[in-house]
């Protein structure tokens, strides 16, 4: 449920009302928009009904929230959030943020290498698996540790903001640490146990979508990290098992305008997983720019004929700056923008 | 030159980082102490037949928490979100009757 207070109201009366809910054993949580504020009540809804919301001074309205998801519905915040990740990248604003890196970490030299180019091609923030969940326990499985301290030493040297994959609920301490956004992998996206723990930590999520996931189970990923304390949360489309053979996944472009009608969470697309192919990452960013997408995160390698994973579908550097210089042709027409110079970094950035 | 007035700035910043973990340590102390009572007054509800678990009590711990952190210049969401762990952590330690 949520209660639209009068524009006119004053803290004293805002206290007061969320004093009321929060007596019958309900949280709330503000949402201050310029000209209203939202007050959401999370809890058992059914305690409320003794309540005389309405005639509570300072309420102008209450509405049921139908949806199962509440702290991620578009419904309890008047604005769209905007996740900062960093000192210098914030996503889910009018600036469009692109996340580049290796899918592994897999030596300080090719880390730089790849750091280095893709600052330089327009990129805020920097990817690199530490931990892999790889389908096969045969495939190469990730430096871990290791990979953590050279994303740190990395993120230090060029001024980018680092996210990496956590996998297991006792390393979340150890990534928050050393990473500036902790990722929840497709094949994570239901383990309760790991989200709760991310809702524990001050860290911003990038939530990807799970390969047989709907929109719905998604947002509810999401409300699981909010409800434990966490409300920085940026989810991420990357292509759902469908019949087709064609691609690794198919992108599911229709999901990006739904999950923003439904919900106040940026949206950032991986074209790179979606295909599953090199070939694909450019019109699969394109598409996802015109949907409406907050941003990207691209696969790069140095040598992806050598990648000790996923090389099919990372691009070379050439091919990821060729990529970045068309697409802020595409954020322009979406109403968007995107500058590959840094001149719009937030005020502040410690940028090397 | 430092705030308070030193020639080195390491120097005051590691007195600011001194004074920082006092802080710290009072602050668990506190919470030592809060947790303590919290104890005393679930024995005494227990006694009475009471239910430990006291919504409109824990909302006027926050309200009065949340008006103080006005009157300090404290961002009040913040502090909500601080004291409802505090009244959470003394609830759990209520409720197990540790």
């Amino acid at each position: 449920m949520i209660i639209i207070t009068r524009p006119d109201i004053t803290d004293a009366e805002l206290d007061h009302i969320r004093e009321r809910i929060e007596a019958v054993g309900l949280h709330t949580h503000l949402s201050r928009g310029e000209k209203r504020t939202i007050i959401g009540c999370i809890g058992d809804e059914s305690l409320l009904q003794e309540l005389p919301l309405r005639s509570i001074p300072g309420v102008e309205n209450v509405l049921a929230v139908l949806k199962p998801y509440k702290l991620a519905s578009r419904e309890f915040s008047v604005n769209r959030s905007i996740v900062r990740v960093g000192a210098s990248a914030a996503i889910g604003g009018q600036e469009l943020v692109v996340i580049a890196g290796p899918c592994s970490v897999e030596n300080r030299g090719m880390l730089r290498e790849t750091a280095d180019a893709v600052r330089g091609s327009g990129a805020r923030i920097l990817r690199g698996g530490a931990f892999k969940p790889r389908s096969s326990p045969y495939s190469f499985q990730g430096l871990g540790r290791e990979a953590l301290a050279l994303l740190a030493d990395v993120r230090a040297e060029y001024g980018l903001p680092v996210v990496t994959e956590v996998l297991d609920t006792r390393d979340v301490d150890l990534v928050a640490e050393h990473a500036d956004m902790l990722q929840v992998g497709a094949r994570n996206m239901q383990n309760y146990a790991l989200l709760s723990e991310l809702g524990r930590v001050q860290r911003p999520v990038l939530l990807k979508r799970g390969l047989s996931a709907t929109i719905s189970e998604l947002l509810m990923a999401a409300e699981y990290i909010m409800a434990h304390g966490n409300r920085q949360v940026v989810l991420c489309e990357r292509g759902i098992r469908t019949f087709e053979r064609a691609t690794r996944n198919t992108l599911d472009v229709s999901a990006i305008p739904v999950l923003q009608r439904e919900t106040h969470l940026p949206v950032i697309v991986d074209p790179s997983h979606a295909g599953g192919d090199a070939a694909l990452v450019a019109p699969l960013a394109f598409a996802a720019i015109a949907a409406g997408a907050d941003g990207l995160i691209v696969e790069v390698h140095p040598s992806p004929e050598d990648a000790l994973s996923d090389g099919d579908q990372s691009l070379d550097i050439p091919a990821f700056d060729a990529l970045m210089q068309r697409l802020p042709a595409f954020a322009a027409a979406a109403g968007r923008a995107l500058t590959l110079d840094g001149t719009t970094a937030l005020a502040g950035a410690a940028v090397a | 030159m430092t705030p308070d007035g030193g020639s080195d700035p390491l120097e005051g910043l590691g007195r600011f980082r001194t004074e920082i973990e006092d802080i710290d340590r009072r602050l668990v102390a506190l919470l030592a102490d809060r947790v303590a009572l919290g104890k005393k007054t679930a024995e005494m509800k227990r006694a009475a037949g009471l239910p430990i678990l006291d919504p409109q009590r824990e909302a006027e711990v926050i309200r009065r928490a949340v008006t103080a952190a006005r009157e300090r210049d404290l961002p009040p969401e913040r502090i909500r979100e601080i004291f409802w762990h505090i009244v959470g952590l003394s609830r759990t330690v209520q409720e197990s009757g540790a």
